[in-house]
């Protein structure tokens, strides 16, 4: 059951990958993407990681595939529904297969003791979150906040840009 | 006791504030130099005072090692290096204290040192004058030097440790650098400052080596913890010789010895009153004082001490002929102090402490009574020749009798201070060294007698110079400090002797393992005596009453007398050592620094970058996905490489 | 039961998949998405070895998922910095096409 879905989820992953890198229009691109992101949260959710997959749909799912919705609409262009791959493509192809082929050899390579797929309870994700990690998450969110503001200041138009 | 550390701190507190406000106080803010070595000479008295009445027993107190003499220790830390709580002795840590010892040796030299440097401050208040009575316009600075000059000599002398002598050493080096070029308006007294601190610090280095080999050794800097390592026999022979004789070289640098003796006689250039600290209380005792400090290190090497001894009478022997055919009268002075300081190393290296140190004393009263009295002539006269000068008595009786006084005494005659320490050396070489060194001492002596006499004689007796009719004496503040120094010239030596009450001589007092009385020697004491009286009597018949014409022999020793008034050629081999030698090696090294170390070395892997760059920068793109694909092929090319490493 | 390995294997090709997209596409908005591929590459394999290393070593099991939470939090803030950057591009020059800003060089 669990390799049924996980190759039907994996084919969508990197089905909506492809079409990210090889569609010539770049809305289409984007809900392929999207297409992407909820295949890796259905992936989550045979690991058992509930949160993560509900994160994941909400920030990639909702949150980020909007912005970049909305960043497209903002900087509409005439090439948008056909644009091209610069002339490097066919280099970029090869260093990216080869890339992958040295990770799956050094993935396949490793022998590493495993046990079946497990997760742990919400309470102790949120136990461990706030109490060991809390000073990685304050500082997340500082990163968070510092990001907002630069993002705010460097897409101001120029009138106000004292 | 413990306040001694304020003795030098007086001092140089007083140089910031001389700097800082001396052109606004009375006087260009002198009277804080001179305060502030009157208050350090005061409580020398109190220091000994306690050191007197201490005991073994008393705190911080001691028989000091090697020494066997009473040795009181006083330090805090200075820094601390290395992991903490660990052992010394095997360099994992290093402290360095700020601390002094107070031994007979330092007393003696806290007295000789603030006394004569309280007499010359004093006395400058009346020679860094112009002839319509104004002071010199750098004044301040004048002061300023001084104080910081006395303050190092002070830390010097009381440090504990060999660390802190060495930078007290060379701030006593830079002080001499700053007030023998002093009037650095003229081109001699700046080369003849440059002579003194290079040739200085040519015996420095050694000296510094010398003080690292000890510490390499004994892991520590500390005289007492050297001392007692070599008492307790765990440095080698080798390294006490080696490590006595590098120390030596930075005494024989200080104290102008022969080879590097040649700074000493330029050093004249300077201020009259430097001079006098310089020859009696400063600068060159430094180095009599150094081997002193380090007598149980030298004092374990037969090698060492034979070195000593050999250049200390080199040194005497060769300075005082100079001395006899100089016409500087402050030269003739200077080549005097240089065969002085050549006999007492002969006398520390015949195991002659107390004579040795006896006669640095009685030597710097006498010898800055000597200079202060060549200063007035000088400040009066503006003529250092002797040849131009005579009969001086006339015009300037005071000076004339104070520096008859200092002569006499520095030429041995009976019961002034020069015969008594003069006569203990020669005892102490007579029992140690060779018969050769008894007799050349003896000869050293008689030039020495013979020196003085001519410059006195010449000077303030016999025909006088009639240009020199209106000049004046001393002013007060010159003739009471010269009176000062010349009592202690005539009644110093009688410390000697075995005086009634609980003093029974200084070679109680200042002595090495154990203390001895007045050794006199009958032979040795009759005959020196009767060398420097001989001596005087033949001076004033040639010198004064002119009854022996001396023109005549000159041409007999035309050709001796020749080498003596060129000084041996000493300066002329250095200069063409270094014209020849050390330049054409300079030259050598500079075109390695120029050719191999700059142009190929540094420069040429710059250029190999700066031109590739300049090729390779047409090939950048400038495009942000090339950078994205050479970092992809980066991470291939690494994995690869670690593959085949791993293999 | 999916072994860990083939998650691993999966991670491998989107993350292969995402490199492609940044080195050959044009427009600096297809840019911005492939990085989004990449990480989530990146967070699949964290998860993935999250929940099948439990109890190996002294990491709590859950550690990666946590470090997961981490990455999605500073993809959130690039890809919020990147848009605004795209949209400053596009206001100065007219074009968001990355082959047309090359003065990144001498």
């Amino acid at each position: 059951m669990s390799w049924f879905l996980f190759i039907i989820l994996a084919f969508f992953t990197l089905a909506g990958g492809l079409g990210v890198v090889v569609t010539r229009n770049v809305v289409h691109a984007a809900l392929f993407l999207l297409v992407s992101l909820v295949a890796v949260a259905g992936l989550y959710l045979i690991l058992f990681a509930e949160f993560l997959a509900l994160v994941q749909v909400l920030i990639y799912g909702g949150a980020i595939i909007i912005v970049l919705l909305f960043a497209i609409m903002l900087t509409r262009t005439a090439e948008y529904p056909y644009i091209s791959d610069n002339k490097q493509w066919p280099l970029a192809a090869v260093a990216a297969a080869a890339v992958g082929v040295v990770l799956g050899a050094a993935f396949l390579d490793n022998n590493i003791p495993e046990t079946s797929p497990n997760s742990p309870a919400f309470a102790d994700l949120a136990n461990s979150l706030f109490t060991t990690w809390a000073i990685p998450f304050e500082v997340a969110s500082l990163v968070l906040l510092v990001a907002l503001i630069g993002a705010i200041i460097i897409a101001r138009t120029g009138e106000d840009n004292r | 006791m413990v306040w001694a550390w304020l003795i030098p701190v007086l001092s140089f507190a007083a140089v910031p504030l001389i700097i800082l406000f001396g052109k606004r106080l009375p006087a260009k803010g002198s009277p804080l130099a001179i305060l502030a070595i009157l208050a350090g000479f005061a409580i020398f008295w109190v220091v000994f005072a306690g050191f007197l009445s201490a005991s073994p027993d008393t705190e911080g107190c001691e028989i000091g090692v090697g020494t066997e003499a009473l040795t009181c220790n006083f330090k805090i830390t200075w820094f601390e290096a290395g992991i903490p709580g660990a052992d010394t002795s095997n360099h994992d840590r290093i402290e360095v204290a700020w601390g002094m010892t107070i031994d007979p040796l330092t007393i003696a030299m806290l007295g000789l040192a603030t006394f004569v440097a309280l007499m010359v401050q004093i006395y400058s208040l009346g020679y860094m004058r112009d002839h319509d009575g104004n002071f010199d316009p750098r004044l301040d600075w004048y002061y300023a030097f001084h104080a910081l000059f006395i303050a190092s000599m002070l830390t010097l002398v009381l440090a504990d440790n060999f660390l802190l002598l060495y930078v007290a050493w060379e701030l006593v080096g830079l002080c001499s650098y700053l007030l023998i070029g002093f009037w650095h308006e003229r081109p001699e007294p700046r080369e003849a400052a440059k002579k003194a601190f290079i040739v200085t610090r040519i015996g420095d280095v050694g000296l510094l080596v010398g003080i690292l080999l000890l510490w390499s050794q004994v892991g520590s800097f500390s005289m007492t913890e050297t001392f007692a390592a070599i008492e307790n026999g765990v440095l080698s022979d080798g390294v006490i010789t080696v490590s006595a004789l590098l120390l030596f070289l930075g005494a024989m640098g200080k104290s102008a010895q022969f080879p590097f003796h040649v700074w000493l006689p330029d050093a004249m250039e300077g201020p009259t009153p430097v001079s006098a600290l310089i020859h009696a209380a400063t600068m060159v005792a430094a180095g009599v004082y150094l081997v002193a400090r380090a007598f149980p290190l030298f004092s374990a090497s037969d090698t060492a001490m034979l070195v000593v001894a050999t250049i200390g009478l080199i040194t005497a022997l060769g300075a005082a002929t100079i001395a006899l055919v100089a016409t500087d009268l402050k030269r003739i002075l200077a080549y005097s102090t240089i065969s002085h300081l050549g006999l007492m190393m002969l006398s520390l290296g015949a195991f002659g402490y107390t004579a040795a140190v006896f006669h640095l004393l009685a030597h710097g009263f006498a010898k800055a009574l000597l200079f202060l009295g060549a200063g007035s002539v000088m400040h009066s006269t503006d003529e250092l020749d002797v040849r131009q000068m005579g009969g001086l008595r006339r015009v300037m009786p005071v000076t004339a009798i104070l520096f008859s006084i200092g002569a006499l005494s520095l030429g041995g005659i009976p019961i002034l201070a020069g015969f008594w320490s003069k006569d203990e050396i020669l005892v102490a070489v007579n029992k140690e060294l060779p018969v050769i060194f008894i007799v050349l001492t003896l000869v050293t002596a008689l030039f020495s007698a013979l020196y003085m006499a001519r410059a006195m004689f010449v000077v303030f007796y016999g025909r006088f110079a009639e240009q020199f009719e209106h000049v004046h004496d001393a002013p007060k503040t010159m003739s009471i400090t010269m009176g000062l120094l010349a009592v202690f010239a005539i009644v110093f030596g009688l410390l000697a002797l075995d005086l009634p009450g609980p003093f029974k001589g200084i070679g109680y007092f200042i002595f090495y393992h154990e203390g001895h009385g007045l050794v006199v020697v009958a032979w040795v004491m009759g005959l020196s005596t009767l060398l420097a009286i001989a001596a005087f009597i033949f001076g004033y018949l040639a010198y004064a009453r002119r009854s022996i014409n001396l023109d005549g022999t000159r041409g007999t020793f035309a050709r001796v007398l020749e080498v003596a008034e060129n000084k041996y050629y000493v300066d002329e081999i250095y200069q063409w050592t270094v014209d020849r030698v050390v330049l054409s090696l300079s030259r050598f090294i500079a075109w390695v620094d120029r050719a191999l170390v700059n142009d190929v070395g540094i420069n040429g892997p710059g250029d190999i970058t700066r031109v590739l760059g300049d090729r390779l920068k047409y090939h950048v793109t400038g495009y942000v996905y090339t950078y994205a694909l050479a970092m992809a092929l980066g991470l291939i090319g690494l994995a690869i490489f670690w593959w085949l490493v791993s293999r | 039961m999916v072994p860990l390995v083939a998650f691993q294997v999966l991670s491998a090709a989107l993350f292969a998949i995402g490199l492609y997209g940044v080195m050959a596409r044009r427009s600096a908005v297809l840019i911005v998405m492939s990085i989004e591929l990449m990480l989530n590459a990146v967070n699949i394999n964290l998860i993935a070895a999250a929940s099948h290393l439990d109890g190996m070593g002294k990491w709590a099991n859950f550690d990666g998922q946590i470090i997961a939470i981490f990455v999605i939090t500073v993809a959130a803030a690039e890809v919020g910095l990147g848009m605004a950057i795209i949209l400053r591009m596009y206001r100065n020059r007219s074009t968001v096409n990355v082959d047309e800003i090359n003065l990144m060089k001498w």
